[in-house]
């Protein structure tokens, strides 16, 4: 493996050409990451068919290098403004952006940087060591039953998160769940909750939902403090996490590198899911679970490095088996096809020196976040200094914009603008934004899986629960939410 | 009496139609467009074309598109944006489309899906009538698969003879949306070889494969474009192909008929079309291009890496009209025969 590395860096950095690649990909994926709407997809698909002048090494190395960037470039915005630059990077406004409002933004920066780095590095190393074994015990083992288990258990781990009391917390699930039940249903097609309306028919875009929810809802609130005078500025605070501060989250550090790195793993699941239930389990195993939502650290801790965990995860099946994880690792197979490639186990032996610099390339751009992020978060930070009254129609602007680029329908703005009111009175009222949002994303991947889970059963629920991952971890959702309902009627009745 | 006649000139004309669709089944390429250039009528197109996609950029459509507007433009000159517009099995992209000015410089590509559309509600747009289509480029069919290692069973018979002892509980990995193409075929399959068999549907390819790879499934609804990737590293092995005749490449495989299944397939086509009321001399414009197009080498060389070369692919205007009408009529009597609401 280490002589392997070593070719694949000595040809990494041995061209001109590969090195600016390589350097492009890095700037552009935080870019277009950090941008609201215009994601790293945006950019991918930008790049996809000049790619086919590049050499095929050269153009898969390009592509995951913006897939490791990209996945960390959105948490910069969804710290500093809850503008998340894409959905994996929702669970990191849930405590980045209080932490920004408590004067902590140079805090939780630094510890999205730091994490995100080490995420991406740890899985980009285990990705170099056992790629293939990895990826035929995933697929053998890990089917839409188990992931279906695997989402309700993050559901109920995540309803108490950020809601006034438990019941407002499920209240908020519920509430994205249904949601997520607009448009066909994902096995016979069928619409749904539409209204004749046939833009509908595809369901609530994720990117306008928690656009609005977050950085609508956001403005909305700030908006109302401006009005009646009770508004503050967020305090700029360019100071990091101490090592003493990160240390003491380690644990939450290796839970999530191994959060991340299984739903990695899993074909078409990816980041997103990856860093929904790195936060969920930052949040069960907390001794003081009511911190999240409020600006714990832990919680910016584990989004990021789950996220960023599950980017090398997700090229296991990719480059072992030919299954991509997501819309990205989608893409990659383009570059393949394009030069007459195939990802999958032939690969290996076809083109080996294209994989290692593919490996080596992904570990070096996880390196960089670490020392770009650093060295740019603190002339980032300086955006806070721009007053409420010219911030606010720019967040507003831009997240029309990347509400409306991703399908180019109306639709999509006026969701987002649905939303950011619903969030403004939700909030109000004391329910959870980031229970709503994690039933609408969560919904969607529990349902189809829980259709299909049960067709593969024969709607035998016996025969679901003898698969010993699924009981092992519906048993853990159904004691999670009785520990809710037992620690809130303890809680009531006290008071 | 009288329905019963109605009903024999429909399936008479059905097969002819379908015998029209098929008569050119040829393997050798040779291009139909003989014009290698040709004038821009008034100047048009005098700027970029925009293409609306109602799938995403990494899937069968999304990868077609790209290839067709790559192969047009080094053709013409003329820049193709691409808008992907997915969701509800194609349906946003349609309305999208049927929204947009109908000047020709807005084409789209749709997949057989918009037929099967049109035949179970006759208010969405019927692709031969409402649209012009400039040319279909890809026609396939589909086959069953199972493991290159599975040892339950390795050909259809064993596989059957597999299946009827399960009492209904294997398993089969497709999209079998309501009324999907793929869903018609199985039901047309189960119902020909007497076997019932759980269908799960899987609307990305990805989670599909890795089912049948991983054994949570017993076997898969394809088209082999699709799978190539597994075949040619020996993973997935066909043992039934769906179509009138053995293709060459796939000689050993058998075919539904042969294997006693006697029905018309259905056949997956992904084409460009373009508003019906355009303006006729940029439409001949499209019908030129597209379909020289069809004949770069890039597209030629696209094509054969996704199995498209197999069987003929290429359906002009004309043809492509016969290949879409037929579709929707052996879908419509299907959906009867299913009891779907077809309106």
């Amino acid at each position: 493996m280490i002589e392997n590395f070593i070719l694949g860096s000595a040809s990494l950095f041995g061209d001109s050409t590969t090195i600016a690649i390589f350097i492009f990909g890095v700037l552009g994926g935080m870019l277009f990451g950090a941008i609201p709407g215009v994601s790293m997809l945006t950019l991918a698909a930008i790049l996809l068919p000049f790619t086919a002048s590049l050499d095929p090494a050269q153009g898969v190395m390009l592509f995951a290098v913006i897939y490791c960037t990209g996945t960390y470039g959105g948490a910069i915005t969804a710290i500093l403004f809850n503008i998340p630059g894409a959905p994996e990077n929702a669970p990191t406004a849930f405590d980045g952006y209080p932490m920004t409002r408590n004067g902590q933004s140079g805090k939780a920066v630094g510890a999205a940087v730091l994490c995100s780095a080490i995420g991406g590095l740890s899985s980009a190393i285990v990705m170099m060591a056992a790629t293939e074994p990895l990826a035929n015990w995933a697929i053998s083992n890990i089917g839409p039953p188990e992931i279906f288990a695997l989402v309700f258990f993050g559901l109920a781990v995540a309803s108490s998160v950020g809601g006034r009391t438990i019941w407002k917390g499920w209240m908020s699930v519920l509430l994205g769940l249904i949601v997520a039940t607009i448009g066909q249903d994902p096995v016979g097609g069928i619409n749904r909750y539409n209204f004749g309306y046939s833009d509908l028919a595809a369901g609530i875009a994720f990117v306008p939902a928690i656009l609005g929810f977050f950085a609508v809802s956001e403005i909305f609130v700030q908006a109302e403090k401006k009005a009646i005078g009770k508004y503050e500025a967020p305090k700029m605070s360019v100071k990091f996490p101490t090592i003493l501060e990160l240390w003491a989250q380690k644990i939450a550090v290796v839970r999530s590198i191994f959060v991340g790195f299984f739903c990695g793993i899993l074909p078409g699941i990816g980041a997103t899911l990856a860093a929904f239930m790195g936060y969920g389990e930052a949040v069960r195993w907390s001794k003081n679970k009511e911190s999240f939502g409020k600006g714990n650290i832990e919680g910016v801790i584990s989004s990021e490095t789950a996220n960023n965990a599950a980017t090398g995860a997700a090229m296991i099946p990719l480059l072992a088996l030919g299954l991509p994880g997501g819309a990205l690792t989608a893409m990659m197979v383009a570059v393949f096809q394009m030069h007459d490639l195939e990802p999958g186990p032939m690969v290996f032996y076809n083109s080996p020196e294209l994989i290692w610099i593919v490996f080596s390339a992904m570990f070096y751009a996880n390196l960089s976040i670490l020392f770009i992020g650093l060295i740019e978060t603190k002339t980032i930070l300086y955006l806070l200094k721009i007053p409420f009254q010219f911030l606010a129609p720019m967040i507003l602007l831009l997240a029309s914009i990347g509400s409306y680029i991703g399908r180019g329908l109306v639709l999509d703005v006026m969701v987002m603008f649905i939303a950011g009111v619903i969030g403004f009175l939700l909030r109000r009222s004391g329910y959870s934004i980031p229970g709503i949002v994690l039933g609408i994303i969560l919904g969607k991947i529990g349902e189809q899986n829980f259709a299909q889970g049960m067709q593969m059963v024969h709607y035998d629920i016996l025969e679901y629960l003898s698969r010993p991952i699924c009981l092992l971890l519906i048993v853990a959702g159904f004691l999670t939410l009785l520990i809710g309902v037992y620690r809130a009627l303890s809680y009531s009745m006290k008071s | 009496m009288i329905k019963n006649n109605l009903k024999s000139l429909g399936r008479i004309s059905l097969a002819i139609m379908f015998i029209i669709s098929m008569a050119n089944v040829a393997i050798s390429f040779e291009c139909k467009v003989k014009k290698s250039s040709m004038g821009k009528p008034s100047g048009f197109p005098s700027r970029a074309l925009t293409m609306i996609v109602p799938y995403g950029p990494a899937g069968g459509s999304g990868q077609i598109a790209a290839a067709m507007a790559e192969a047009v433009t080094s053709l013409t000159g003329v820049s193709i944006n691409r808008d992907h517009k997915p969701g509800g099995s194609g349906t946003v992209g349609m309305t999208a489309y049927m929204s947009a000015p109908s000047d020709g410089y807005t084409v789209l590509e749709h997949i057989d899906d918009a037929s099967s559309a049109h035949a179970l509600d006759s208010s969405r747009p019927n692709p031969a009538v409402d649209l012009i289509p400039l040319v279909i480029s890809q026609v396939t069919f589909s086959q069953i698969y199972i493991r290159t290692n599975e040892t339950r069973y390795n050909d259809w018979k064993s596989f059957v003879k597999w299946v009827k002892a399960q009492n209904g509980k294997s398993t089969i990995a497709n999209v079998s949306k309501e009324g999907s193409m793929e869903r018609v075929t199985m039901k047309f399959i189960t119902e020909a070889a007497g076997i019932k068999i759980q269908q799960i549907s899987f609307d990305k390819g990805a989670p599909r494969y890795g089912a049948l790879l991983g054994g949570q499934v017993d076997a898969l609804f394809e088209q082999p474009g699709d799978v190539r990737k597994f075949l040619d590293a020996k993973k997935f092995k066909p043992i039934l192909t769906v179509f009138n005749e053995r293709p060459g490449v796939f000689g050993n495989v058998p075919t539904h008929k042969e294997m006693g299944m006697n029905f018309e397939p259905l056949l997956r086509f992904r084409g460009f079309y373009v508003h019906a009321n355009a303006p006729s001399d940029r439409v001949k414009w499209l019908q030129w291009a597209f379909q020289r197009g069809y004949c770069q080498n890039s597209y030629q060389k696209f094509n054969e890496s996704k199995f498209m070369t197999v069987i003929d692919s290429y359906r002009d205007t004309a043809g492509a009209r016969d290949l879409i009408r037929a579709s929707i009529i052996q879908y419509r009597n299907v959906y009867k025969e299913m009891g779907l609401n077809v309106k």
